[in-house]
C-alpha cells in the first residue's frame, strides 16, 4: 500500500520511469568545473566503444555543454566565496546507432534571441562553412570585440557533426527553459 | 639578455593544465596535455608575453611543439594568439618551425590545426601519433 510522502513532494519513481533505459546519465543542480569532468569521464566510462574518436567526441561536446549551462544559466546558487555556480540539466542518452547528449536551463527572454539566431546560422551552414564561421568568430574573439566568445556552440556542431536541436519553452514573463540537444552518431567513429 | 624558462607540470583534476616547457636557450617550446583552465587568459597571457619577448629580444630560432590531446574553446583563442606571435616573427625573418602532433583518430584535432594555418598564414607541421 502507498504510505503518505511526508518529506517530499515529487514522485521519484515516475522521474526514474521518466529517464528510461535509453538514458545513461542524467543530472539537475548547479554545474561546476567538479560536475563537469566527473560526469564527462563517467560518460566515456559508459559509452565507450574502442576507438579513440568516440571519446574525443563525446567529451567535448559534453564539456562545452555543460559549460554553457554553467556560464550561462539564469538560475544560480550563490557560493560562500561570491562565486555563483549556474544550475540547469544534463543528460546523455543512447539511441541504437547514436549518443544524443541533451542540456537545458533556464535563460532570461531578453538574452535567448542572439543565442537562438546563432544556432540558427549555425544549422544552415554545411561543415566548410562552419569552419570558416569558427576561425572568423575566434579571430574576432582574439580582437576583444564584444559579444564574439561563443565559438563553443560552433565547436558542439561541428565536433558531434549534428544540428544543433534547440528548443525554448516559456517559464513566465521574462524567463524560458531553453534546451540543446545533439546527436553523436556511433558510425563517425566505428568506420574509423 | 636573460629570459627565464618557464616549467609547468600539468595536471588532471577538477581543471586540466596543460604541462608547459618553454627554454630560453635552446628555443624549444612545448605546450602538451590537456587545456581546460579556471582562468584561461590568466594562464595563457605569460606564455603570449615570453614569446613576444623571446622573439623581439633573443631573437634566436623557436621550435614551437603543440602535442595537447584536450582543449576547450576558451583555450583554443589563447592558442590563436601563441601562434600569431610566432607568425609576427617569421614576419620579421625569425626562423620558426611548428609541430602539432594529434592523435590519428582525432580527425577533428587535424581539421583544427589546418584552420590555424590559413588563420595564421604559419606553416604548421601535423604530425598524427
Amino acid at each position: 500500500m502507498a504510505k503518505k510522502k511526508e518529506n517530499y513532494d515529487f514522485s521519484l519513481f515516475e522521474y526514474h520511469n521518466l529517464m528510461n533505459q535509453n538514458i545513461l546519465v542524467s543530472y539537475k543542480g548547479p554545474i561546476d568545473e567538479r560536475i563537469m569532468t566527473v560526469i564527462g569521464e563517467n560518460i566515456l566510462l559508459v559509452t565507450e566503444e574502442g576507438s579513440g574518436k568516440t571519446k574525443n567526441k563525446i567529451f567535448k561536446v559534453f564539456m562545452e555543454l555543460a559549460q554553457n549551462v554553467w556560464l550561462y544559466s539564469a538560475e544560480s546558487c550563490k557560493l560562500e566565496n561570491g562565486k555563483s555556480l549556474g544550475m540547469g540539466t544534463l543528460v546523455v542518452g543512447e539511441y541504437g546507432d547514436y549518443y544524443t547528449f541533451v542540456t537545458g536551463n533556464v535563460v532570461h527572454n531578453t538574452d535567448i534571441v542572439p543565442v537562438i539566431e546563432k544556432c540558427e546560422t549555425i544549422n544552415s551552414l554545411d561543415r566548410d562553412s562552419l569552419r570558416e564561421y569558427r576561425r572568423e568568430q575566434r579571430r574576432l574573439a582574439n580582437e576583444g570585440k564584444p559579444n564574439s566568445g561563443n565559438i563553443g556552440l560552433i565547436q558542439v556542431a561541428l565536433t558531434a557533426e549534428s544540428p544543433l536541436d534547440i528548443e525554448l519553452t516559456p517559464v513566465n514573463d521574462d524567463e524560458s527553459f531553453f534546451s540543446i540537444a545533439v546527436k553523436i552518431s556511433k558510425d563517425n567513429y566505428k568506420n574509423s | 639578455m636573460e629570459l627565464e624558462n618557464i616549467e609547468i607540470e600539468g595536471s588532471h583534476k577538477n581543471f586540466f593544465t596543460p604541462t608547459v616547457k618553454f627554454d630560453a636557450q635552446t628555443g624549444i617550446c612545448e605546450l602538451s596535455g590537456e587545456s581546460f583552465l579556471e582562468d584561461t587568459a590568466e594562464f595563457y597571457k605569460p606564455l603570449v608575453d615570453w614569446l613576444v619577448e623571446f622573439t623581439t629580444k633573443i631573437k634566436r630560432p623557436i621550435a614551437f611543439i603543440i602535442k595537447l590531446t584536450y582543449f576547450n574553446t576558451s583555450t583554443s583563442r589563447c592558442i590563436l594568439d601563441l601562434l600569431n606571435v610566432l607568425k609576427d616573427y617569421e614576419d620579421d625573418g625569425g626562423e620558426v618551425t611548428v609541430n602539432w602532433h594529434y592523435d590519428e583518430n582525432d580527425s577533428d584535432m587535424q581539421e583544427d590545426i589546418e584552420d590555424y594555418m590559413i588563420d595564421t598564414g604559419l606553416n604548421i607541421n601535423i604530425i598524427p601519433f
